[in-house]
């Protein structure tokens, strides 16, 4: 085919669509979630992310932490961890935001129909893992059980507090969570590594899939972790974090490899970029 | 013809020499004269038409007029096939780039010189024009000889010889055009004896260890210079300004910071691992996922980098 014929199909590739801040949610001290109204309602597939943008300061990538089933309200949780995040986190109910997408590839969903599913979160990763635990309590007929392992820095740092025991409360799910260090306040789970929930068998290896979302760093030694427990590489759904900037295929920021993240991604098979060594970096 | 040209209001760009250099220049009247005819290429990537360094990409876009680009040599037009894969791909198409690549016409000039880093032959091309433009020309004793390369091409030809008066060439014209380009195929082959094609180079700079990215880097000065002038380098950055405009500005890898996450990871963070970057791109990467070269010789990032760094010579070392 000559691309030079082609029509333009979305035109105004670049521009945003405004949402106004309706709350702000304090997670933890560095996280923070925005619940905003899109102008228009947004429609996004569990997984996949948005560029959000601060009126003339910049804009970063955030996988929206709400329900994919709710397009009249959006919500995106934001850890405080350089110049324009700091600003996100000062916004006011009322504030003007943009936002661009939905971009890339999120959670193949149907490919966990049938099979027990094994979720390992760590961090601010637990805001994409939010979205898909509301897609597959939707979907809960389809799949035999969920369990999320989810580890955060301290019990203080953890996020999404109340969603855990209402999670437990639902047939077929389940929750472990685990704190790296004590810090004094109320914690009846475990404490040490997010790896450490591993130990205990969760899942039938025979018949499951296993998602991990966190820092690099967590989610290096969880794949292997969940590889040395027997899931094959192509059963290990990886969301990675790079520099997604244009969120089209384009701007080069977020190459890992052959792949474009942002479009090829973020959601990656362990099997689809292992062969890359700087995944992790 | 293209006094003619000019003269009609057509926005004609062609290569003019300048302090010994020659670079596209928009054509006015006596310009003409200074036109430089199938030489090697320009100074600028032809990619600079279609990708301006700076440019707001907020709003519709608007198509520019007629442009009628006169000069492209093959590296440049080969280079375009894959800045089309990129910015006219099937999900998302940029509009600022496909009307600007609708709204030209590409005439391209076969090669009958060469210059000290001219090395497309290697990668499987012809220092001549061929498909990605539309019209070639060849400047033979006081006259042009055309011929059509694309439909655009065509009715292009057809129009001009309606403006001015024409004459089918001579066989012996075109025997001196094919002789001529042959010739300097030759020359380029001869320059770059022992230099692995695509595929090749690839496989040995995966090959390649750090240690010997290491070497090579010391020198670089991550200035950019290689990416800017390199015929299919397309990567930017995105930056904000109020009312939610967005610019569209040229970037490259080989700035500190260009993967850096808010986070604080940097895959690229050490100048070893960005330049090996730059190599596995182009030679690695880009082929695995495109069918199109990501390098397609034209040796500029040679002629401009001012550490002196050859990436010839650097994979040569490997052979």
């Amino acid at each position: 085919m000559n691309t030079l014929t082609k029509e333009i199909k979305v035109p105004g590739l670049y521009r945003v669509l405004k949402a106004t801040v309706d709350e702000i949610i304090e997670e933890s001290p560095l996280i923070k979630t925005l619940v905003m109204t899109p102008d228009e309602p947004f429609s996004f597939k569990t997984g996949e992310f948005i560029e959000l943008t601060l009126d003339g300061l910049g804009e970063a990538p955030f996988t929206p932490s709400s329900s994919p089933f709710i397009t009249e309200h959006l919500e995106v949780t934001i850890m405080k961890a350089g110049y324009l995040t700091e600003k996100f986190h000062n916004l006011q109910a009322g504030d003007i935001l943009g936002i661009r997408g939905p971009f890339g590839r999120g959670y193949p969903v149907d490919r966990f129909f049938g099979k027990e599913v094994l979720i390992v979160g760590g961090g601010c990763g637990l805001a994409p893992i939010r979205s898909l635990l509301y897609t597959l309590i939707e979907l809960k007929d389809k799949v035999k059980k969920v369990v999320l392992l989810y580890g955060s820095k301290t019990p203080t740092d953890c996020i999404y507090k109340p969603m855990f025991s209402k999670l437990n409360s639902i047939e077929k799910f389940e929750t472990h969570r685990s704190a790296d260090k004590a810090d004094g306040t109320e914690w009846d789970e475990s404490i040490g590594l997010v790896t450490k929930l591993l130990d205990k068998p969760r899942v039938n290896i025979d018949n499951a899939i296993a998602v991990v979302c966190g820092p690099p760093i967590m989610m290096k030694f969880a794949t292997l972790r969940l590889l040395e427990l027997g899931f094959s590489d192509d059963e290990i759904y990886l969301s990675m974090e790079k520099n997604m900037s244009c969120g089209l295929g384009k701007c080069g920021h977020c190459m890992m490899g052959e792949f474009f993240v942002c479009k090829d991604g973020p959601v990656f098979t362990y099997a689809e970029i292992k062969h890359n060594p700087e995944i992790w970096k | 013809m293209l006094i003619q040209l000019s003269e009609d209001g057509e926005i004609l760009y062609a290569p003019v020499r300048h302090n010994g250099a020659f670079d596209y220049k928009l054509i006015k009247g006596k310009d003409v004269e200074g036109i430089v005819y199938n030489e090697a290429k320009p100074a600028s990537p032809l990619k600079i038409f279609f990708l301006p360094i700076r440019l707001n990409v907020s709003g519709e876009a608007k198509p520019p007029g007629r442009t009628i680009i006169l000069g492209a040599t093959s590296c440049d037009i080969e280079g375009l096939k894959l800045l089309d894969t990129i910015y006219i791909d099937k999900d998302y198409t940029d509009e600022t780039y496909l009307s600007r690549r609708q709204n030209t016409i590409i005439i391209g000039t076969p090669c009958h010189k060469t210059a000290e880093n001219c090395h497309c032959t290697v990668y499987g091309l012809n220092p001549w024009p061929g498909s990605g433009s539309d019209v070639s020309l060849s400047s033979i004793d006081d006259s042009f000889i055309l011929s059509a390369l694309s439909e655009k091409g065509d009715n292009f030809i057809k129009e001009v010889r309606k403006r001015i008066n024409a004459e089918e060439p001579g066989k012996s014209d075109i025997e001196n055009i094919r002789n001529l380009n042959e010739s300097t195929a030759a020359e380029v082959s001869s320059m770059n004896d022992g230099l692995p094609g695509t595929k090749e180079t690839g496989s040995l700079i995966v090959k390649a260890n750090k240690e010997f990215w290491k070497k090579h880097s010391d020198k670089c000065v991550s200035c950019g210079a290689c990416s800017a002038i390199c015929p299919t380098c397309t990567c930017f950055l995105l930056i904000d300004r109020p009312g939610f405009e967005k610019i569209k500005q040229q970037d490259t890898c080989q700035y500190p910071a260009f993967e850096r996450v808010a986070g604080g990871e940097d895959p690229l963070r050490e100048l070893s691992v960005r330049f090996h970057n730059r190599y596995m791109c182009k030679y690695v990467w880009k082929p695995e996922r495109f069918e199109a070269l990501a390098c397609t010789g034209c040796g500029r990032c040679i002629d401009t980098c001012i550490a002196n760094i050859s990436k010839n010579e650097v994979i040569m070392e490997l052979t």
